[in-house]
């Protein structure tokens, strides 16, 4: 986490698409504040790009009028938000308590001796990247992993090979 | 007066002020509550921890006292072991990961952690695992230094950049020990009153670029002093020292309170005024350009004082200097101007504490009804054969450009703190000390009047204005001559200006203009 | 031993869909409801003694009564769905198969506390979560039961759904409030508490998703009949999530006190291949841990949880085998705080961390005994010495495995000493 404050300056101006401008101005309404678009707005920029770059924590920071600075804090601060490019497929895997009493382990070691993926990484091909993450809620179908969104339950080395192996 | 308050502290009884927090008003009566993020002009953020206090049959028993307001029969504890305790163990937590780098640390000397250290702690490390490593000497712009190692977190400066300017520069990003201060790339700290920050911050995390690696604090002499950046009149702690075989230099300002003018704050611009009266001051009297000896230099412009003579007085004199030049200007029949328009640069000011007007007292030239006009000053200066400049640089901003034809068939008589175009152009210069070198008083903007004592003592003293004016023959010689006079005009004066200074009353102020 | 009141409808098919709650009672509460004066349903949960459900247990009747009267500011209510307790896994079942549950009691709570705007919080990881909540808020809305009339009983109400983005601090409520406001999420002093001044300094209620989801069932059939489950002080059910070393794990609801014990072997299948039982973590990782001995007389209520030093909590159960190697949970538990740690007070953000170290030197074999008596120390130095209680949440288990498993702390620093004096003499 310790260069997570570092951003990634593109060079390249940031805007919403049609689809995201639309969604903006939907959500804007339903609150008292622009401030409180925030967090909803990175998001927005997350579904369109996949991560968050420094222009467009600055675009969406003059769009609600606010200071670049208390955008900036929130990018950092939620540790969901991606602040660098992922692989096409980001797989989290839970390391907290009851994933790491059910084997959590075995899987990420997996991945580091087999697939040469350490946490925090992007493989060479750019396909996947691996990121150990706090307890995810599954906690009763231990060990789970996150693969692009969707939960993937009692986990094993097995399963999670035949699950990559459907991956582009 | 305020409502007073009885509580109890350590079990003895005492009696504060009533709508302030525990900090405040122990502040008052002597007893210090320690604390890293509480600050005045910011509010309380209850982040450091520093400042708990323990609450005799309290619920809850342990409270930060920035956020507890005094209420009547409190009893608050601080000498209690339970709270020394904590407050060891706090500072055992900002010291953990803190470089303890004070032999390179601008701070130390006027170091809050070093203080807590003696004052709360004194206990050795027990830190035998690695510490947290952070960026060192970032520039955040406007020149301020940033060291990420040596910051507690306590985040006065990103609330003076969202509260009090404003501006949103700064802020903390990360969570955990990852936290850390920071601008966002590309908009960094851009706004004149930036280096206030370098103040705030309780330990060395701040630092100005000016000042770095100038000077130790200890060695610092810190006087009193009023800013003449402008007409707000912003009151300041001139910090100078004299070192060995050196002469008395001004290391750095820093503003001090006043509620009634700055608060706790000053612009940049005038925080780095004091080079001015550092550098670029004239020393020596000169003679048709040369230089020569003050005695022959003072009789000579006393030979010229006459009704032919022109009085130019600058808006940064003093009321008392202001008052002993009108009283030569009437003893020997000169004509008298305070003509200073060059010193007002329109637009400039904003709704805070800059002022378009550049000068400290032009309040004062109204007061003693000096015309100022610009048409008065061409027709004066058209009929008369000398200009004795009392500090008065015409050229300030190229004003007095339009003055040259006229100025190039007169005498010059230049006397000035500063060498300039004026001074170039003298037959006669005699340089005179300058504000932090002398005592006086003046008027700002919102016609308070304000009193300065003298600060920095030069190896050779330089020549006081208004024993010159004696010297030329006026009447009013010395300060208590012009203080005598001042009363006169200021007639709800009775007594000395209190320190904070002192409203002028509506009749008075009737002769300042707004 | 299980009942099905909170997850009545969790197990038929289509439950989250309107047409399909619709049939199986949701929003038949409303005539009921809109019959009664507010402060009639607020004396009625009071009655029923629901306390809230996300681990701190505070009587959610009661600190609806806490709103202030006659403010001219809007009333909120902001439902806590951040569910980020280690081994808690609860919340969500909810969001998933009866999403309309959660949203009639909205509506129940909306209506007893005056407000008109609610913002369900959840965190950022529960994504097909989201979806599945969000279809069901947008049918709500389509069938009128949400919005400008809700139910055609003139009552104004607007659902925001607001995600989180990964913070476990935003569970804590001040902090929920500071992320809805766009801000991070460091927790506020309290006093002032957000019943008065909350999400935009106005009047605002945070309540579980669970205990809000608690509301259809006690309108419908009185706080009596809700008072039938569970203990005097601890009544009603409770969804337990029951992980870790079990032969049967997941989630499971129960009337609150039974014997934990009982729960285990009963409802969980006993533990792992019948393995030998080292630990117990009762309510979620901020849970003192209790021994096996100490177990014997535990059930899962409040009261009792109190009396053995450790809490309730959010109900999430996890069992700890004899494989379990303490000192490495303790390392596990200690990176889990110290990432989540807001960073804004200092005993958390500098203590939390060199905690962390501390454990990782001795399991390292670097450590000494000094070690582990700073270790207890630093427990009750951070400790109720914070703006919030997350540092309490690291410091309380931490201490207790200390006290209660220290032989295996000490175990790391002999071997790590005799493995030091090997390298030494080798």
């Amino acid at each position: 986490m310790s260069n997570r404050s570092k951003l990634i300056v593109t060079g390249k101006p940031f805007r919403y698409d049609q689809e995201r401008d639309v969604e903006f101005e939907r959500l804007v309404k339903r609150y008292p504040t622009r401030e409180s678009m925030i967090l909803p707005a990175l998001w927005l920029i997350q579904e369109q790009e996949g991560w968050i770059s420094a222009e467009a924590i600055a675009y969406i920071a003059d769009r609600i009028g606010t200071f670049a600075s208390q955008v900036y804090e929130c990018a950092t601060f939620y540790t969901m938000y991606n602040l660098h490019p992922t692989g096409r497929n980001h797989i989290c895997i839970c390391r907290t308590l009851s994933c790491w009493l059910r084997g959590k382990q075995e899987i990420v070691d997996y991945l580091k001796n087999e697939l040469g993926l350490k946490p925090g990484e992007i493989s060479a091909d750019g396909k996947f990247s691996l990121e150990e993450v706090e307890c995810l809620g599954h906690c009763g179908t231990a060990p789970v992993v996150q693969l692009n969104g969707e939960f993937h339950e009692s986990m094993d080395v097995d399963k999670l090979k035949s699950l990559l192996a459907t991956l582009k | 007066m305020a409502e007073m308050v009885k509580l109890f502290v350590n079990g003895r009884e005492v009696e504060v002020e009533s709508g302030k927090n525990l900090i405040d008003a122990f502040k008052v009566i002597g007893v210090e509550i320690p604390h890293f993020c509480y600050h005045p002009a910011l509010g309380a953020d209850g982040n450091c921890r520093m400042c708990l206090v323990g609450i005799e049959d309290g619920r809850p028993p342990l409270v930060p006292a920035c956020k507890t307001l005094v209420s009547p029969g409190l009893k608050v504890q601080l000498d209690t072991e339970k709270i020394k305790k904590i407050q060891r163990d706090m500072m055992e937590f900002e010291l953990i990961n803190h470089p303890i780098d004070c032999p390179v640390c601008d701070q130390a000397g006027e170091c809050t952690l070093q203080d807590y250290y003696m004052s709360y702690d004194l206990q050795d490390s027990r830190m035998t695992v690695p510490v947290v490593a952070k960026g060192k000497r970032m520039d955040l712009g406007c020149g301020v230094v940033h060291d990420q190692e040596r910051c507690v977190l306590c985040a006065r400066c990103v609330r003076f950049t969202r509260l009090i300017t404003k501006t949103g520069e700064l802020g903390i990003v990360n969570r955990s020990d990852e936290a850390r201060v920071e601008v966002f790339p590309g908009r960094p700290l851009n706004n004149r009153y930036a280096v206030n920050v370098v103040d705030l911050c309780p330990v060395g995390a701040m630092t100005s670029r000016d000042f770095r690696f100038t000077q130790r604090a200890w060695f610092l002499t810190k006087d009193k002093g009023i800013c003449h950046g402008c007409a707000k009149g912003c009151n300041i702690y001139i910090d100078h020292n004299r070192e060995k075989y050196k002469d008395d230099v001004i290391y750095r300002f820093r503003p001090r309170l006043n509620d009634q003018v700055n608060g706790y704050f000053m612009c940049d611009e005038g925080r780095l005024t004091y080079h001015a009266e550092n550098e670029g001051r004239l020393q020596v009297c000169r003679l048709e350009g040369k230089d020569c000896l003050q005695d022959y230099a003072i009789q000579s412009a006393k030979a010229l004082l006459g009704p032919k003579a022109l009085m130019l007085v600058s808006p940064n004199c003093s009321m008392e200097q202001m008052i002993a030049i009108k009283a030569l200007s009437e003893a020997c029949g000169a004509k008298l101007s305070g003509y200073s328009d060059g010193y007002i640069k329109t637009g400039d000011g904003d709704d805070w504490l800059i002022q378009d007007d550049k000068s400290a007292n032009r309040a004062g030239l109204a007061l003693l009804g000096i015309d100022c006009t610009k048409e008065t000053f061409t027709g004066l200066l058209n009929g008369s054969d000398v200009l004795v400049s009392f500090n008065n640089d015409l050229f300030v901003h190229e004003t007095g450009n339009e003055f040259l034809q006229r100025l190039e068939k007169i005498k010059i008589v230049a006397i000035a703190t500063h060498d300039g175009t004026l001074i170039q152009k003298a037959s006669i210069a005699i340089p005179v000390a300058s504000y932090s070198e002398s005592s006086g008083s003046v008027v700002n903007k919102d016609g308070l009047l304000q009193h300065f004592v003298r600060a920095v003592q030069k190896n050779v003293l330089p020549l006081d204005m208004i024993a010159l004016c004696g010297t030329l023959g006026g009447p009013v010689a010395t300060e208590s001559d012009a203080v005598n006079e001042m009363k006169k005009v200021i007639p709800s004066l009775t007594d000395m200006i209190p320190e904070g200074g002192v409203k002028l009353t509506a009749s008075e102020a009737a002769h300042v203009p707004a | 031993m299980e009942v099905k009141i909170l997850s009545a409808k969790f197990d038929i098919k289509d439950a989250h869909t309107l047409e399909v709650a619709k049939q199986h009672g949701a929003y038949s509460r409303l005539e009921k409801l809109f019959s009664m004066e507010p402060v009639a349903v607020i004396e009625e949960v009071k009655s029923s003694g629901l306390r809230g459900r996300g681990g701190a247990g505070f009587p959610a009747g009661l600190k609806w009564s806490f709103l202030p009267k006659g403010l001219n500011k809007p009333v909120y209510l902001t439902v806590n769905s951040d569910e980020s307790e280690p081994a808690t896994f609860k919340d969500r079942f909810i969001l998933v198969r009866d999403p309309h549950l959660l949203i009639e009691g909205i509506i129940i709570c909306c209506y007893a506390i005056g407000c008109h705007d609610s913002y369900i919080y959840i965190r950022g990881e529960y994504t097909t979560q989201v979806k599945a909540l969000q279809a069901a808020i947008d049918e709500a809305y389509a069938a009128g039961y949400l919005g400008e009339n809700v139910g055609g009983y003139g009552f104004k109400l607007d659902v925001t759904v607001h995600r989180g983005a990964g913070a476990y601090i935003c569970g804590e409520e001040t902090a929920l409030l500071e992320s809805i406001e766009g801000k991070k999420g460091q927790p506020r002093s309290k006093p002032p508490f957000p019943a008065v001044e909350g999400l935009y300094g106005c009047p605002t209620i945070i309540n579980n998703v669970q205990t809000i989801a608690s509301l259809p069932y006690i309108l419908e059939n009185g706080a009596d009949a809700y008072k039938q489950y569970g203990t005097e002080k601890s009544p009603g059910t409770h969804l337990f999530g029951i992980s870790g070393h079990v032969q049967k794990p997941g989630m499971y609801e129960l009337p609150l006190g039974l014997p934990i014990l009982d729960v285990i072997e009963k409802v969980a299948g006993g533990v792992l291949n019948g393995k030998k039982l080292k630990a117990i973590i009762p309510g979620g990782s901020s849970t003192p841990v209790l021994t096996p001995e100490e177990a014997k007389t535990v059930t899962l209520d409040y009261e009792s949880m109190a009396a053995h030093k450790t809490m309730f909590g959010s109900g999430g159960i996890v069992v700890l085998d004899e494989t379990v190697d303490i000192v490495k949970l303790v390392e596990n538990l200690a990176q889990f705080y110290h990432h989540e740690s807001c960073g804004q007070c200092t005993p958390c953000r500098e203590g939390l961390g060199w905690i962390l170290k501390i454990v990782k030197k001795i399991l390292k074999g670097e450590g000494s005994m000094e070690d582990i008596n700073l270790l207890v120390e630093l427990c009750d130095n951070i400790e109720m010495k914070t703006v919030c209680v997350l540092s309490a949440a690291c410091t309380m288990p931490v201490r207790s495995y200390l006290n209660k498993f220290r032989h295996e702390f000490e175990a790391y620093v002999k071997k790590g000493a005799s493995a030091q004096a090997d390298v030494k003499q080798g």
